[in-house]
């Protein structure tokens, strides 16, 4: 059974038909890029498996589980957690304390502690500034930020949204690094990047949403050889 | 202008603010986190007059007098929290402000209603006046402003040293993120609804000595509130308490001098500090959302 399914999803923004139908599969410790131009369904995509959105139709399904009527923060505690779009983290508060709102939720004060540490292993650019206030870092900085805040509630499902976005290069690619290493650990990811060539380079599988729908699906090799990808996203 | 004057002019201004502070600290946080102006605070600050002076008349004590009006202001605004706001949060800040202001006038009534029109006047704690740079002050007085500087020390103390105070600062940047992060905002929203409604309770109880407790008291100091909140900055606790004391001071002090200023100077104060820092004193980025 697929860890993450979504089956058929219909949402609507007011009279507006976003998702037309969208049904993807994740198995567990897989990473499924969504591809995809401005608008096309991404995010909407994203907002609607952490519950932000509701779908007028379908099913979102956690080991067969259905999601669609639990409330976002009951989906957090069952492992589905979102890395938003625009990092969004907490600007007034440290660094520390973001990563602890990330844990809110847990009981478990060492496991915490813990966790803490493997996302410094994972950034230690973050441990050298734990105690500075969140919105003086750098873009880069605050991304690794918003993705270790995400770990810390254990996910079994990350939902990441434009990691690379903003963001120069090489932090990019380190950025990629640290998702792939996160995957390595055991933690499945569903990665919506508009960097489609970094994104298939990490995931095994990919989707191409256009206007609402599913356009394509396969493994990332094969679409990264599909000329019609080649020519929307990868510039040839 | 004789120096007296002006010593107990300057506690009757600091005790003054207290009273403010308590008030505005609830209505900033309700507007920060829920987005929400809460008229109906000065309903709970009534309230914790009347059931503290109620107390006060049935068994003779005062300190357990305030905190019961302190618990029952709190107590009526967790039952407006559950059956009102909660509904209504999504809706735009205008619809929420004119619904706390019916919660207002329908409890004003109430109010009426159980203890009449005729203004009551509550037993005072503590009747010793005490000297200060040689002029007597009510001692009172004082231990008003000690118990307002507690209740801001233990109110820092939750918002920066416990998870739940980092959750309401985190969510008073971005709720929807906080919300992200599998935190249940509402009870959040319940809490510090509640922790305000208590705080007014406080208020009112611990003004009554000093007042006669009326049923038009919450309406009076509603300009003078919204006064602090803006002078101070909206969301900044700090700034909350500093124009709190400024407020209170231009009132007092202002009608020191001249005695129609009490009503107008306040006015004239926000005026100039708005015309020279139009988000208040502290007032921060958090407004961005």
């Amino acid at each position: 059974m697929a860890l993450l399914e979504l089956e058929d999803l219909h949402v609507y923004y007011g009279n507006i038909h976003a998702l037309k139908g969208v049904s993807l599969r994740v198995e567990p410790r897989e990473i499924v890029a969504l591809l995809g131009a401005n608008g096309a369904g991404k995010s909407t995509t994203l907002n609607t498996v952490s519950g932000l959105l509701r779908p007028r139709s379908g099913a979102v399904r956690l080991e067969g589980e259905d999601l669609t009527r639990v409330p976002p923060h009951n989906i957090v505690q069952r492992g589905v957690v979102q890395v938003p779009e625009g990092r969004r983290i907490f600007g007034q508060l440290t660094v520390l304390e973001n990563l602890e709102m990330g844990a809110f939720t847990r009981a478990d004060p060492h496991g915490v502690r813990e966790d803490v540490d493997r996302v410094f292993a994972l950034f230690p650019r973050l441990k050298e500034r734990a105690g500075q206030v969140a919105g003086t870092l750098s873009g880069g900085e605050q991304q690794m930020l918003a993705i270790g805040r995400a770990l810390m509630a254990r996910p079994r499902v990350l939902l990441m949204d434009e990691p690379s976005m903003g963001l120069a290069p090489l932090l990019v690619e380190q950025i990629f690094d640290a998702i792939q290493e996160i995957n390595r650990q055991g933690t499945t990811i569903l990665l919506v990047e508009q960097n489609a060539y970094m994104a298939l380079q990490i995931a095994r599988r990919g989707y191409v949403l256009q206007t609402g729908r599913v356009v394509l699906e396969g493994p990332a090799e094969q679409l990264r050889e599909n000329p019609e990808v080649k020519r929307a996203y990868l510039g040839g | 202008m004789d120096a007296p004057l002006w010593v107990s002019g300057v506690v009757y201004g600091l005790s003054m603010g207290s009273i403010f502070f308590l008030l505005a600290a609830g209505l900033s946080f309700c507007f920060g986190l829920m987005r929400i102006i809460s008229l109906d605070q000065l309903l709970y600050y009534s309230l914790g007059a009347y059931v503290a002076y109620q107390v006060n008349v049935a068994t003779g004590l005062t300190w357990p007098a305030m905190l019961c009006g302190a618990l029952a202001a709190g107590a009526l605004s967790w039952v407006v929290e559950r059956w009102v706001f909660d509904r209504i949060y999504a809706r735009e800040i205008t619809f929420t402000m004119i619904t706390s202001f019916g919660i207002l006038v329908a409890g004003v009534g109430a109010i009426k209603y159980v203890w009449g029109l005729v203004p009551r006047p509550m037993g005072i704690p503590v009747e010793a006046q005490v000297a200060v740079l040689g002029v007597n002050v009510p001692v009172y007085r004082i231990l008003v402003i000690a118990i307002t500087g507690a209740v801001y020390a233990v109110i820092q103390w939750l918002l920066n040293w416990t998870m739940v105070g980092t959750a309401i600062r985190a969510a008073v940047e971005d709720v929807d993120q906080v919300e992200g992060l599998g935190v249940d905002v509402y009870r959040l929203f319940t809490g510090t609804f509640v922790g305000a409604g208590m705080l007014s309770g406080l208020a009112g109880a611990l003004h009554g000595p000093l007042v006669m407790v009326d049923p038009q008291m919450g309406l009076e100091v509603v300009p003078f509130v919204f006064m602090v909140v803006i002078i101070g900055g909206l969301g900044s606790l700090k700034g909350t308490l500093v124009s709190a004391f400024l407020v209170g001071q231009v009132v007092s002090l202002g009608s020191l001098v001249y005695a129609p200023l009490a009503q107008m100077a306040p006015f004239a104060a926000m005026l100039l500090i708005l015309l020279w820092k139009p988000t208040g004193l502290y007032g921060s980025a958090l407004l961005r959302r």
